[in-house]
């Protein structure tokens, strides 16, 4: 899709703590070019530590998604990245959070490591674009192969392309008109 | 499927029940939730939820009563408890009450979406399962119209067959060709508590003894000449079903006694095998013959009818129950006139005299035909003497059952003839043919016009 630089960005991509910079430019990158998101890197913030639950050495990714969905400046849209685990009160972990047709969204490339570096920006721009694609509004689709298909593990997000189906790019392409 | 399962969250935590909405609503599911048991049951009153996620550990109402509270609601509700880790064992104790399972927190989020996608299909499965149920239950309801019935005799039969249809006793149903055995014996089948499995039926007079062997019993490849795979007989087929042998009389005395062992055993074994399989199934019989006359020339085994014939029903002619020949004849009529989409509105009292008078030693399946003939031939909208006159003098009627498509043809054309006393044309339009093809027909059946 294309993408004007000029215009006011849809989403602020924000690294949170210490973080691969190469991940985070490659997910932009993806944002721009898959959703057609005006994309804007902000520069790197501390870790969470309102988030942080002692217990189980993880950030609670509601709190966070809270935290910057009350962000009135920038970008309608909030995407924090980080490189901790992440997770919910109710479930074990989380690869990203967002909230449904809400603000804020976030992702962590804690369980995304492989030693093949491609692989793991690969999975952090499919998690990333399949996390904003729940701000536009789109809930897990049941179509083979594309992006918004809940992947139980690891193996099945690799199988995902980086693309969606016909019905949800449709989808996309509706709220973004209706957001611009 | 999935996405329209209603789910309803019961947790007193407020981050649990949003969590939970937040992550099921992106799969798609439709979620409500309830921060206490009394919440629950209020909204439950007012809609029912395909599944409900219900903590264990709640102030005031805790999850095991709440799930005996559903459970009254809602008898096939999905429950799955939701507990921490120090409390599996009362976890336990609810799967015991009936949950379907449990969750302990925090949950794995792919131990979650598995469990999920195990109720959805199971829901959907049940669904289904409901659905042919009542589509049974339709045709149950259906088979009973097709009794149409005036005489008392047949409302005697009626009663008997919701007599005897709950018990598992072997029945033995009596009565000429054509009076409607196996409809009683599907009647009796769709009443009883083996409705949902099959119904199994088997002419033993229609084949020689070998194959009626091989037809019950089965065989294992290689049994005999010809036996290229193996094959499940009647007998396995009926499982957990009825078994329906028509034309019981034909059987020779060396397999009423394989039949014998096989119903007392309530296991069979394939020609040539070696295994017993279990084959329980409820028994009918029915037979045109008299099975004690057969006993006494020694043609029927006295222990084979006795096991047989637990409980008799004797369908009577239809001559002996004249009283159900007109409703009989409507109920075809409007089968007939409904699948011809012709407007017949009934019979003249000449045509009803007409069958009244007939004997029918064919029963109710050559008064069907004759109705059918009588349909095919109509051309107004009364059935009466003339479609009907062939039966005139008792004699010659179509029955369909028994004739050949030359033999029904030669029939046809020769009533019609007879009727418009040899005018082609006239019996042509009543035929539905042109006079050319009738006088073409006429000429290859050697028809004369009188």
């Amino acid at each position: 899709m294309e993408v004007n630089p000029n215009s006011r960005p849809h989403l602020d991509l924000i690294p949170l703590g210490n973080l691969d910079p190469l991940a985070v430019s490659i997910m932009g990158a993806h944002l721009q070019a898959v959703l057609g998101l005006r994309t804007q890197i902000h520069p790197v913030r501390s870790n969470p530590e309102y988030a942080f639950m002692a217990m189980r050495n993880q950030f609670d990714a509601s709190k966070i998604i809270k935290a910057l969905a009350t962000e009135t400046d920038g970008a309608p849209f909030k995407l924090g990245v980080l490189q901790s685990d992440l997770s919910i009160p109710i479930l074990t972990y989380v690869y990203g959070e967002s909230q449904l047709g809400g603000k804020a969204a976030v992702v962590s490339l804690h369980r995304l490591f492989d030693i093949d570096r491609q692989l793991v920006y690969q999975r952090a721009a499919k998690i990333g674009v399949h996390e904003v694609g729940h701000l536009l509004g789109l809930e897990h689709c049941w179509q083979a192969g594309c992006l918004m298909r809940f992947s139980k593990q690891l193996e099945q997000l690799d199988r995902l392309a980086l693309d969606f189906c016909d019905a949800c790019r449709y989808e996309i392409v509706r709220r973004l008109k209706a957001i611009s | 499927m999935v996405r329209m399962m209603k789910v309803l969250v019961v947790d007193d935590e407020e981050t649990i029940c949003v969590a939970l909405d937040a992550w099921l609503s992106k799969e798609g599911y439709h979620v409500e939730t309830a921060c206490s048991g009394m919440d629950a049951l209020a909204l439950l009153s007012q809609k029912i939820f395909d599944l409900y996620l219900v903590d264990i550990k709640m102030p005031g109402m805790d999850g095991l009563d709440l799930l005996a509270r559903i459970r009254e609601l809602q008898a096939d509700a999905t429950i799955i408890m939701i507990t921490a880790h120090g409390s599996i064992q009362t976890a336990v104790e609810a799967m015991k009450r009936g949950a379907a399972d449990y969750l302990c927190k925090p949950f794995d989020p792919e131990t979650l979406s598995m469990l999920m996608e195990r109720v959805a299909a199971t829901k959907a499965l049940r669904d289904e399962n409901v659905a042919l149920r009542g589509q049974l239950m339709e045709r149950q309801e259906a088979l009973l119209d097709d009794f149409v019935a005036q005489s008392e005799a047949m409302h005697t039969i009626l009663a008997q067959i919701e007599e005897v249809a709950p018990s598992n006793v072997p029945v033995l149903i009596s009565g000429e060709t054509g009076v409607g055995k196996d409809l009683v014996a599907r009647a009796i089948h769709m009443r009883s508590e083996h409705a949902y499995g099959p119904f199994v039926a088997i002419n033993c007079g229609a084949q020689t003894e070998t194959l009626l062997e091989s037809e019950l019993f089965g065989h294992e490849r290689g049994a005999f000449t010809g036996a290229v795979k193996a094959q499940r007989g009647c007998l396995e087929m009926a499982n957990k079903g009825t078994l329906f042998l028509d034309e019981v009389g034909e059987i020779s005395p060396r397999m009423q006694v394989s039949l014998l062992r096989a119903l007392e055993e309530k296991r069979i074994t394939r020609i040539g095998g070696s295994q017993p399989i279990e084959a329980h199934f409820r028994l009918i019989s029915a037979t045109h013959r008299d099975l004690r006359q057969l006993m006494r020339e020694n043609q029927f085994r006295e222990d084979f009818y006795y096991r047989i014939n637990v409980f008799a029903i004797h369908v009577p002619a239809l001559r002996e129950r004249r009283e159900d020949i007109p409703v009989l004849a409507d109920f075809f009529l409007e089968k007939y006139a409904r699948e011809t989409g012709k407007p017949i509105e009934g019979i003249t009292q000449k045509g009803i005299g007409l069958l009244m008078s007939y004997p029918w030693p064919g029963n109710v399946r050559e008064l069907r035909n004759v109705m059918e003939r009588a349909v095919v031939l109509s051309r107004g909208r009364m059935i009466g003497a003339e479609e009907l006159c062939f039966l005139q003098g008792g004699g010659e009627v179509c029955d369909l059952g028994i004739l050949t498509l030359r033999e029904a043809e030669i029939r046809y054309i020769k009533a019609a003839l007879d009727t418009h006393g040899g005018n082609i044309t006239k019996a042509a339009r009543q035929l539905g043919i042109d006079r050319v093809t009738l006088a073409r027909k006429m000429k290859r059946y050697h028809i004369e016009k009188e």
